[in-house]
């Protein structure tokens, strides 16, 4: 047990504390009806790292970093200003665009590189196993540091996510806002791609949020629900990639997948009506 | 004073029974080397072998069984040209297992003594994925893998001095072996000397040198770039130029390009396990047997 936890230690801080801030993010991105748009930030990024290889810088380079965040600012633009109000063409509908095009770049840009397969699939899968204590740290700094812009700026986030009608009226640039939280929202995807893969990126954000609307109502709750089912999914899906040697990243998805039919069982039995 | 003398003993020579009892722990990285560990080290060792023979040993997927191994072992064979840089370093990172230092006895590079080939004069990313210490496929040439169970019985004897006389015999046997053989399948080689074949990826080029079957065509564009229309176009232009009748494929490479470029020129496409390992192949010996037999079969088929 103790070899266990000398192996998994790092995997598990990461899993452990970096999930809590895309939980929260998790809560918006459900409530906006834009599920896909972190697949589709993370491939913008990973077009910038497709373009840092072709330069020939490695691509885990600061210049590959940088290449990458700028992508994803270029891409928060493009988020931000396709936010209509009109229903004819639904943002979803751009988003996915935006991810298979960046999708399709990539994959003519990587077919001109040796490195290109290995890249994409770790951009898919991730190797959270192998993540390094610096790694985990660094990104753990960052998202302590956009997480307290989230706390002070609050009213603002959740008025542009939960009521956004109201916020314009209220006279909130919300064209502004916006763009501020895509762009962070997108560098706190393409930090834990960098660690996880897209998948369990993409599990984090949605699957406690999902759970979490189908058990509570208030913002609080939903939290604390949020933050409880991506920590036991976490800790079960690490045991279970230990003790069945299992791949550590797609272990932890399954667990999160069952967290989710578990909570589908126990709003069942939840007093009133659901949702 | 007896009884003294054999308080001395008795523990030290429990000690050393425990000692030839506690079998070495030895991670291989790749099959082939796991099966030249095996040849020599039989029984006396706990051989793990990380990829699969059915894998890229150029991309494997780590598991945490993975560093547990790592972590316990008291050897690591790796092929030392680079070929698993991309996935062992992060790996040993995580074991921690000071045993397995560069330098240590107990990290065993099979590139070692080998003479490679196409070691390349600059470092050039557009070349492809290339290797600076040259093509690290070098265990297709079966004299090479002599020189490498040379090499694995040294270092094994070097940390299990009480077995080295094993190690030795072993050695000894696996030679001889191979040397018999080595003289059958130059015998069945001979006669289809200069037939060229076409690989997907430049992996049997010592292969090819071996047995005297030019491999100098590749469905890759260059090595690691998946195929393009272009070059495949290109490709069957040659191979119906050359009259080239073979072309072979790994099991984790994309069958179907074979199968289209064959259906295009009339070839037969060849499935070269890239590894001992398979169902008839589990040795090193019985692995090479089937590659000649089984190219020589194709030529036959293709004359």
């Amino acid at each position: 047990m103790l070899e266990a936890f000398e192996i998994m230690k790092w995997p598990l801080l990461a899993c452990l504390l970096l999930p809590g801030l895309l939980v929260y993010l998790g809560l918006h991105i459900v409530q906006r009806e834009i599920i896909f748009v972190d697949l589709a930030l993370a491939q913008v990024a990973a077009l910038g790292t497709c373009f840092g290889i072709l330069m020939h810088y490695e691509a885990n380079s600061w210049e590959s970093y940088l290449l990458s965040l700028g992508f994803t600012f270029v891409g928060a633009g493009i988020f931000t200003l396709t936010r209509t109000k009109s229903h004819r063409v639904p943002q979803e509908a751009l988003i996915g665009i935006v991810y298979v095009v960046t999708a399709a770049l990539g994959i003519l840009l990587l077919s001109r590189s040796p490195e290109g397969n290995e890249e994409l699939r770790r951009t898919l899968i991730g190797e959270v196993l192998l993540v390094t204590p610096a790694q985990v740290l660094r990104t753990f700094g960052l998202y302590v540091v956009i997480g307290l812009i989230h706390w002070f700026c609050r009213k603002r986030f959740l008025a542009i996510s939960f009521a956004p009608e109201g916020a314009l009226a209220g006279g909130l640039s919300v064209r502004w806002w916006d763009f501020v939280f895509y762009a962070m929202f997108g560098w706190v995807v393409t930090s834990f791609v960098q660690i996880g893969g897209v998948l369990l990126v993409f599990s984090y954000l949605i699957v406690p949020a999902v759970c979490a609307n189908f058990l509570a109502d208030a913002l609080g709750a939903r939290l604390l629900i949020g933050w409880a089912t991506a920590t036991v999914a976490s800790g079960a899906g690490l045991y279970a990639s230990y003790a069945l040697d299992l791949p550590t990243g797609a272990a932890i998805v399954c667990a999160l997948g069952l967290a989710l039919i578990l909570s589908l069982v126990a709003a069942r039995f939840r007093p009133g009506p659901v949702g | 004073m007896k009884s003294f003398h054999r308080c001395l003993t008795l523990p030290l020579l429990t000690g050393l029974a425990t000692a030839a009892l506690a079998k070495l722990n030895v991670v291989a990285t790749t099959p082939d080397l796991g099966a030249l560990a095996r040849a020599i080290g039989g029984d006396q060792i706990e051989l793990t072998t990380l990829a699969k023979p059915s894998e890229d040993p150029h991309f494997v997927d780590a598991k945490p069984s993975f560093i547990v191994k790592l972590n316990h072992a008291d050897a690591l064979i790796e092929g030392g040209a680079e070929l698993e840089a991309g996935w062992l370093t992060p790996l040993l990172e995580g074991a921690r297992n000071p045993k397995l230092d560069p330098g240590r006895p107990g990290r065993i590079a099979g590139a070692e003594g080998v003479a490679l080939l196409e070691v390349p004069t600059a470092l050039d990313r557009s070349q492809g994925d290339i290797h600076a210490s040259g093509n690290p496929h070098y265990l297709t040439d079966p004299l090479n893998a002599r020189i490498v169970a040379a090499h694995i019985a040294r270092a094994l004897a070097e940390l299990d001095a009480t077995s080295a006389g094993v190690y030795q015999g072993n050695l000894k046997k696996f030679d001889d072996a191979l040397e018999a053989r080595l003289a059958e399948w130059q015998k069945l080689a001979a006669p289809f000397a200069g037939r060229p074949v076409v690989t997907y990826h430049n992996y049997w080029i010592y292969f090819g040198r071996r047995f005297n079957w030019p491999m100098e065509l590749f469905l890759e564009p260059k090595p690691g770039i998946p195929p393009t229309p272009a070059h495949l176009a290109a490709v069957i232009t040659k191979m119906k130029a050359g009259n080239l009748k073979v072309v072979t494929v790994q099991p984790y490479q994309h069958r179907k390009t074979a199968e289209t470029v064959a259906s295009h020129t009339g070839a037969l496409v060849l499935d070269w396990p890239s590894f001992p390992g398979g169902p008839g192949t589990e040795g090193y010996l019985e692995w090479m047997d089937h590659l000649v037999k089984s190219t020589v079969a194709g030529f036959e088929q293709t004359r």
